[in-house]
């Protein structure tokens, strides 16, 4: 059997250029955020298995994620996990007992909602971590108001 | 009246039921961990002995081992759906399978034993 014509490009060309509006962002964003959160569990997995396997190394790996970037990036890993949280539950929930409910009008309108759910349930926790990034690498800490001068 | 045909579900058929059963479960139990680790206690106050002797209750022992089995399974098959789109040929279909089986499994191994023998009660 000859083997498909369909290659790795077109996959990632069909990825990019699927006109599927809403759906096509939600996969899309279900996939990235799924990766990310896997690339760092693995990582995170080794990092945290240093405690017993060698405890030396732990005080330096915990040092890395204490870095301003890490710590960025922790603000995008929680997204990461909210967000495909929140989605793949719409797609459970739609899947197991709402077949019905896999319309395109459906879809879309549920697709903004997981997006605005996401962004809602993030954002407190986006803000405390700034504040932690700011107090801890920065040495500024904005619940202080004194350097409001009063 | 439609007839309801028995089809033997395939492998892929029953870990496509318990992607969502482990995505249901996940909410609660990945974002917990989350949501203490990273924002109320914050990396900064997270050092070995608060590893050790959080693993030192067997409470959280257990929730770190279910986060463990549960998360990695869940991400891994995911990971391989995610290929399945790339690669089309049965030969490098499975040769994936088989590369991430094995590494869900030493990464599954290495992280559960870390677990049960991390705990340090000792700290406490």
């Amino acid at each position: 059997m000859a083997a498909p014509t369909s290659t790795l490009k077109n996959t990632a060309t069909g990825y990019a250029l699927y006109r599927g509006r809403e759906g096509h962002y939600a996969f899309l964003l279900h996939r990235l955020t799924g990766l990310g959160t896997l690339l760092f569990l693995a990582i995170h997995i080794l990092d945290t298995s240093t405690v017993y396997f060698f405890p030396a190394l732990y005080e330096h790996a915990i040092a890395i994620y204490r870095s301003t970037p890490f710590m960025l990036g922790e603000i995008g890993l929680v997204f990461s996990v909210i967000y495909h949280g929140v989605n793949g539950l719409r797609i459970a929930i739609t899947d197991l007992w709402l077949p019905s409910k896999w319309t395109v009008r459906f879809e879309r309108n549920a697709v903004r909602a997981t997006l605005a759910l996401s962004i809602l349930l993030w954002s407190p926790a986006a803000l405390w971590m700034m504040i932690a990034l700011l107090r801890n690498n920065f040495g500024f800490d904005p619940l202080n108001f004194s350097w409001l001068g009063f | 009246m439609t007839a309801r045909v028995k089809v033997k579900p395939t492998f892929d058929t029953i870990a496509w039921r318990w992607m969502r059963y482990s995505g249901i479960l996940l909410i609660p139990l990945a974002w917990i961990h989350v949501a203490i680790q990273d924002v109320i206690v914050g990396v900064h106050r997270i050092d070995i002995n608060y590893v050790a002797l959080r693993w030192a209750n067997i409470g959280w022992q257990t929730y770190d081992i279910l986060l463990l089995a549960f998360a990695f399974a869940h991400g891994m098959y995911g990971l391989r759906q995610v290929t399945t789109d790339f690669f089309h040929t049965e030969k490098a279909r499975r040769a994936l399978s088989i590369l991430f089986l094995a590494f869900w499994v030493i990464l599954s191994v290495i992280g559960a034993f870390a677990i049960i023998a991390g705990a340090r009660p000792e700290l406490s």
